[in-house]
């Protein structure tokens, strides 16, 4: 045992990188999609009949584009945006290129989850605001957002687990990251022990993930 | 102060279009307690929710203190709604706000600055008596403590005009009184006129000056809580009197009686002391014996209920029962058991 841990330890500069990496390429793209993805979720859901802002065109619109988002699958979707990639990045290799592959597949995920927490909210409370003179940007502040946060947190968590999963698999076209090193020592040079300590790092990752999320959302949580 | 004229509002639904509102006039005077009751589905949170715009009027005006709110342009119908506070039967508070939080959030809407907003909420947190929960969230309250900041948030912009939708119904016949007891106050201090709607005559009883009973859509009658009181005249109202004012009686009552015609003789404020029996027994020359009686009391005045058996000759027991309504005393006859006997009427 601590023969194996030995010679692993050789290898713990490789594997600080590949969690660096890792950290970088869910961190980056974890951001993007919030960014974009919180708007997003957030016009899909008061477009929505009956909401504040009401207009099924619209609605109709984004719902479709988190639909059609959600259901390419990543490994495809990987491939397909390589041209994309080169135009923004530079080159479709390495752990910044991975990026855009993984931003744009959390974008309609995080944007059906707002979705989904606002459509929590008590109508009830929307409708007390709009008895009070609030206007639909007021609504969406003091009431929608505030009120969804713990939910929304939840989600954003969900998500980060989701690309770390990812991003190991954007490891095996360069992306870099633990999922690189899994598959370049453990699978193609029969390194078990690297293996497995890859897969130990992500589930403790995963873990600290969830934590934090929850933690963070029972923080926000008054109900 | 309001004035509603020919209000009208149709839901179109896929299959078929409900008159929720079919013609409603109502004028509500400024200072008062305005009570609406009706059964399920009569229309009446349509009706209070027209009043600040959350429901599109299908035609017809609402006229507060001579303007019409149904024309205002989408950012003046904010500001007005700001003068118009609202109560809802699920309270409706923010989770994510403590009562602080919810007392000040019409306060931001309003814009009105920290400093100030922060000495109204203390002083409106005092009023509605939760000055030692000021910081605790809603999900620690009990209902009528929540329905206690729901008034408090409501009465934030010094609104003219308070509407409440069922704010009692969730909650027990204690909070119940209590928050009536706060509206009354309230009422008398801010000089606020109240609408509010309700399913509980009870409800009426203890706050309201004035009522309406909605059905169907339509309002069926209307007047003084007092004189609805005395002088039902539709069925549905009668029925809603006799929700809260019991009219049933021991059934032993009836089991013993010496076969004379029974009768049920209620009476409202002054014939209670006027000598009305013995002028009967003397006049018509019957006897007549005092089964039961109970005396409630609607809004200070005494509203009593009688159950007497007249033996006599027939003929003189019906002059006997004119003479009583005569005097303004509502009479039926009961049958044997104690039912309303449908094949007598007098
Ligand atoms: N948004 C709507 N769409 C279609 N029909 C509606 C809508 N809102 C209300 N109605 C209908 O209008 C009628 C009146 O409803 P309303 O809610 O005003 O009744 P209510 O007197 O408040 O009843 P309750 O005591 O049950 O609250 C009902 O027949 C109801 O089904
Ligand atoms: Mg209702």
């Amino acid at each position: 045992m601590t023969e194996l841990l030995t010679r692993l330890s050789r290898y713990n500069q490789l594997m600080l990188a590949g969690i660096n990496e890792t950290l970088y390429m869910v961190g980056f793209s974890l951001l993007i999609a919030v960014i974009i993805g919180l708007p997003l979720g957030f016009l899909t859901a008061i477009t929505r009949k009956g909401h504040i802002m009401e207009n099924t065109p619209v609605h109709k619109v984004l719902d479709l584009v988190i639909n059609i988002g959600r259901s390419v699958p990543f490994i495809i979707l990987m491939v397909a945006v390589i041209p994309l990639t080169r135009v923004i990045v530079g080159t479709s290799i390495g752990t910044t290129a991975a990026i855009v592959p993984l931003a744009l597949a959390a974008i309609p995920f995080v944007g059906r989850i707002v979705d989904n927490a606002l459509q929590e909210v008590s109508p009830g409370v929307i409708e007390a605001a709009q008895a009070m003179g609030a206007t639909p940007l007021q609504i969406v502040f003091k009431v929608l957002f505030s009120e969804s946060l713990p939910a929304i947190i939840l989600g954003i968590t969900l998500t980060a687990i989701n690309l770390i999963g990812y991003s190991a698999m954007a490891g095996a076209i360069g992306g870099g990251g633990l999922g690189d090193i899994a598959i370049r020592y453990g699978y193609q040079r029969f390194k078990v022990g690297i293996m497995i300590e890859t897969v130990i790092i992500l589930v403790i990752l995963v873990q600290l993930v969830q934590w934090l999320g929850n933690l963070l959302a029972k923080r926000f949580d008054h109900r | 102060m309001i004035e509603i004229k020919n209000l009208v509002k149709k839901y179109k639904t896929r299959q078929e279009e409900i008159t929720a509102l079919n013609n409603i006039n109502l004028k509500i005077n400024e200072g008062e307690i305005f009570g609406i009751i009706g059964p399920s589905g009569a229309g009446k949170s349509t009706l209070i929710r027209t009043v600040n715009l959350l429901e599109k009027p299908s035609s017809g005006e609402i006229l507060i203190n001579g303007e019409n709110i149904t024309s205002l342009a989408p950012d003046l119908l904010r500001k007005r709604r700001q003068k118009i506070g609202m109560i809802f039967q699920h309270f409706n508070l923010l989770n994510s706000r403590t009562v602080r939080g919810n007392v000040s959030f019409p306060l931001e809407i309003a814009g009105v600055a920290k400093a100030e907003r922060e000495k109204r909420v203390d002083r409106l947190i005092e009023l509605v008596g939760l000055a030692d929960r000021a910081d605790h969230y809603p999900a620690q309250l009990s209902g009528g403590q929540k329905q206690r900041v729901g008034i408090a948030r409501a009465l934030a912009n010094e609104p003219e005009l308070l509407l409440s939708d069922e704010a009692t119904s969730s909650l027990d016949p204690e909070s119940t009184g209590s928050i009536l007891e706060l509206l009354a106050r309230i009422r008398d201090e801010m000089k606020l006129t109240i609408l509010l709607i309700t399913h509980e005559m009870e409800v009426i009883k203890q706050v309201c000056d004035r009522v309406a009973v909605m059905e169907k859509g339509r309002i069926i009658e209307e007047g003084k809580v007092i004189d609805l009181f005395a002088n039902p005249r539709q069925s549905l109202t009668r029925r809603f009197i006799k929700s809260i004012i019991d009219f049933n009686f021991p059934e032993e009552l009836f089991k013993d009686h010496n076969g004379g015609e029974l009768i049920r003789v209620s009476f409202l404020g002054k014939s209670t002391h006027q000598p009305l029996i013995s002028s009967l027994v003397k006049t018509f020359e019957l006897d007549a014996n005092i089964l039961y009686g109970k005396i409630d009391d609607i809004q200070g005045i005494p509203f009593g209920t009688l159950i007497l058996e007249l033996e006599g000759e027939y003929n003189q027991v019906l002059k006997g029962i004119n003479y009583l309504k005569g005097k303004g005393l509502t009479v039926e006859v009961l049958s044997d058991d104690g039912a309303l006997d449908q094949a007598v009427q007098v």
